[in-house]
């Protein structure tokens, strides 16, 4: 559950200040996003993440507002709490894709289970990718990638900033199931920011910047 | 997994820029630890060599070179001295113990010592095997010398004259082997001892034309009773005699002095590299931490703090020191080693090869200083990172 109210964003104090929508998710809700480039969508999402601070306002994830966390328990809650997923980078170059979600539920202090992470390769389609380094994935292998690390460690929140605009028709509609599908099985809220209308039928809720 | 696991992937990640500063830094490790101990090693072996001679009293020339040949046995005597002379000098009361010396022979480079049966005092020497010499013509062979040319108590052997190799006017009376000494680590192990006569007799023997010439020596290694013997003696005999004294002490710093220059500028050279070898690790963790930077940023997403990061990055530089460093004193040990075996060939000195603890420490402890501080450097904008910044900025 995810929950804001009169968010404001300023980068800087000669700049403009962003104006965002209050949002507020029940269980399992999930809610689109949409907006041109430039209108503010990642900040919006970075604030949502806790990886910005905003001017005024608050973000309320399970009951907690996480702009009031010290640096370090704002580091833990994201980690054990939010899944990310981003457009082309999305593991550790330097380790293997098994070993990357190994490291994302160590980082979690999260438990680590061989065979949860097996069996979500496997509903991923990508166990067979298992001891591949990152630059050896393809496109579409890469982003189921982004889907594992983003639900491996059993998130409330799960935020994906343009998850689709480098796949082709394809592997845009099948990845974006995917991550539907896994923030339903986790009960997780999945917020999607992007430009891109193809995915607008997979959601009920959607909202414009 | 956890953050030690990651930096060892990491290190291994770009096996070249790895290599490469484990290279650098493992060789500017190596001369400095072969520079000290070879400087040290040469020092001590030199001090060693000196054994209990506080006094040479030779022919007048250089003092360094009567030194050098009479003491370390490794250049030209300076000329002849008088036995009688020299014998009278044996007298004076602050003398302990006064040892005459005459070279003139070889045998296949290695010098042929005439002296007394107190020369292997001075090196505080014992017999391994034999006895010691009794009449002309008989040997007790260096520890060294026995093992170099397998000779026994009993085998004979031709000389030749002078004190290099490659000398084919060979002496036609052979020598015999009556005794070995242990090994002492000192000059002794590479010299033959044998009878002043033995010399004498040898070069008569080959034509000179006075018969009843007065008998001479090359010098007279000198030990005092009492430190006065430093400050009279000396003086005395250069002023009031034919003869030259030299101080083996004094005439060794000063060949430090002179040697001093040239290590100085090798271990110049050597924390140039060091340095060098730390701006280039600067340089690769820096750049692999701006490489990294969407990694490092992921990380934090991940949940890492910033600890962990800088934990992550600092191991990694530290595996490249520790490795570095084994490197570095395996490739010195080579070095050295290589060195010494080289000089023992040519110029017939045995050096005992010191491993000093204490110096491999100091430039352990130096080389990680450095490194740490590359380190420090490099990992500065890890704290500094700003998340959201690189996350956008991923096209």
């Amino acid at each position: 559950m995810i929950k804001t109210s009169g968010l404001t964003f300023q980068y800087d104090e000669r700049d403009m200040v962003f104006n965002f929508p209050d949002i507020s998710l029940g269980p399992s809700e999930n809610l689109l996003i949409l907006g041109k480039s430039g209108i503010g969508k990642t900040t919006f999402l970075h604030v949502l993440a806790g990886l910005l601070t905003p001017l005024e306002g608050k973000v309320e994830i399970e009951g907690i507002s996480i702009h009031s966390l010290s640096n370090r328990k704002m580091d833990r809650f994201r980690g054990q709490n939010i899944g990310l997923v981003f457009q082309k980078n999305h593991a550790i170059q330097s380790l293997n894709v098994f070993e990357n979600l190994q490291a994302r539920l160590f980082f979690a202090n999260k438990a680590i289970s061989n065979t949860i992470i097996s069996d979500l390769l496997e509903q991923l389609d990508i166990i067979d990718c298992r001891s591949k380094k990152v630059r050896e994935l393809s496109e579409g292998q890469l982003q189921r990638l982004g889907i594992a690390m983003s639900v491996i460690h059993r998130p409330q929140l799960i935020l994906a900033d343009e998850p689709t605009s480098s796949l082709d028709d394809d592997n845009c509609e099948t990845v974006m199931q995917l991550l539907i599908d896994q923030a339903t099985a986790n009960n997780a809220n999945l917020i999607v920011i992007t430009h891109d209308g193809r995915i607008q039928p997979l959601f009920q809720n959607s909202l414009t910047l | 997994m956890n953050v030690w696991s990651i930096s060892i992937r990491n290190f291994r990640y770009k096996p070249l820029y790895t290599f490469l500063s484990i290279l650098i830094l493992s060789v500017s490790i190596a001369l400095l630890l072969a520079i000290q101990q070879m400087e040290a090693s040469f020092k001590q072996q030199l001090e060693n060599n000196l054994g209990n001679i506080d006094m040479v009293v030779g022919a007048k020339g250089s003092p360094l070179q009567l030194v050098l040949s009479s003491v370390l046995h490794i250049d030209n005597p300076t000329g002849n001295i008088s036995f009688e002379e020299a014998q009278k000098l044996s007298k004076n009361p602050l003398v302990k113990m006064a040892v005459p010396i005459s070279y003139g022979d070889n045998y296949k480079g290695y010098r042929i010592v005439g002296t007394t049966n107190n020369f292997s005092i001075l090196y505080q020497a014992t017999l391994e095997q034999g006895r010691t010499m009794e009449k002309p013509m008989e040997v007790v062979l260096g520890a060294a010398v026995a093992e170099r040319f397998d000779l026994h108590i009993g085998d004979t052997f031709l000389s030749s004259h002078g004190l290099a190799e490659k000398n084919d006017h060979d002496h036609e009376e052979p020598l015999t082997v009556v005794g070995i000494y242990k090994p002492t680590h000192k000059i002794l192990d590479r010299l033959i001892v044998t009878d002043l006569n033995t010399i004498w007799d040898v070069h008569h023997h080959e034509g000179a034309p006075n018969d009843n010439h007065e008998k001479e020596i090359t010098s007279l290694l000198v030990t005092f009773r009492s430190p006065m013997g430093f400050l009279t003696l000396p003086r005395n005999i250069n002023s009031n005699t034919t003869m030259q004294a030299a101080l083996p002490k004094y005439e060794l710093e000063r060949l430090y002095q002179f040697t001093g220059v040239g290590v100085k500028t090798v271990t110049w050279i050597a924390y140039i590299i060091l340095i060098i070898s730390c701006i280039t690790i600067f340089i690769s963790l820096y750049r692999m931490v701006r490489d990294r930077a969407f990694d490092l940023a992921l990380m934090r997403t991940y949940g890492a703090n910033v600890r962990q990061l800088v934990k992550m990055v600092a191991y990694e530089g530290l595996l490249i020191v520790g490795i570095a460093f084994i490197v570095g004193i395996l490739l010195s040990q080579i070095g050295v080693r290589f060195i010494f075996e080289m000089i023992m060939d040519q110029y017939k000195q045995s050096v005992p090869l010191l491993l000093n603890y204490k110096e491999i420490a100091q430039t352990g402890g130096l080389a990680l200083l450095m490194v740490s501080l590359a380190i420090g450097l490099a990992i500065f904008p890890i704290i500094k990172m700003n998340i959201s910044k690189i996350l956008s900025h991923e096209k």
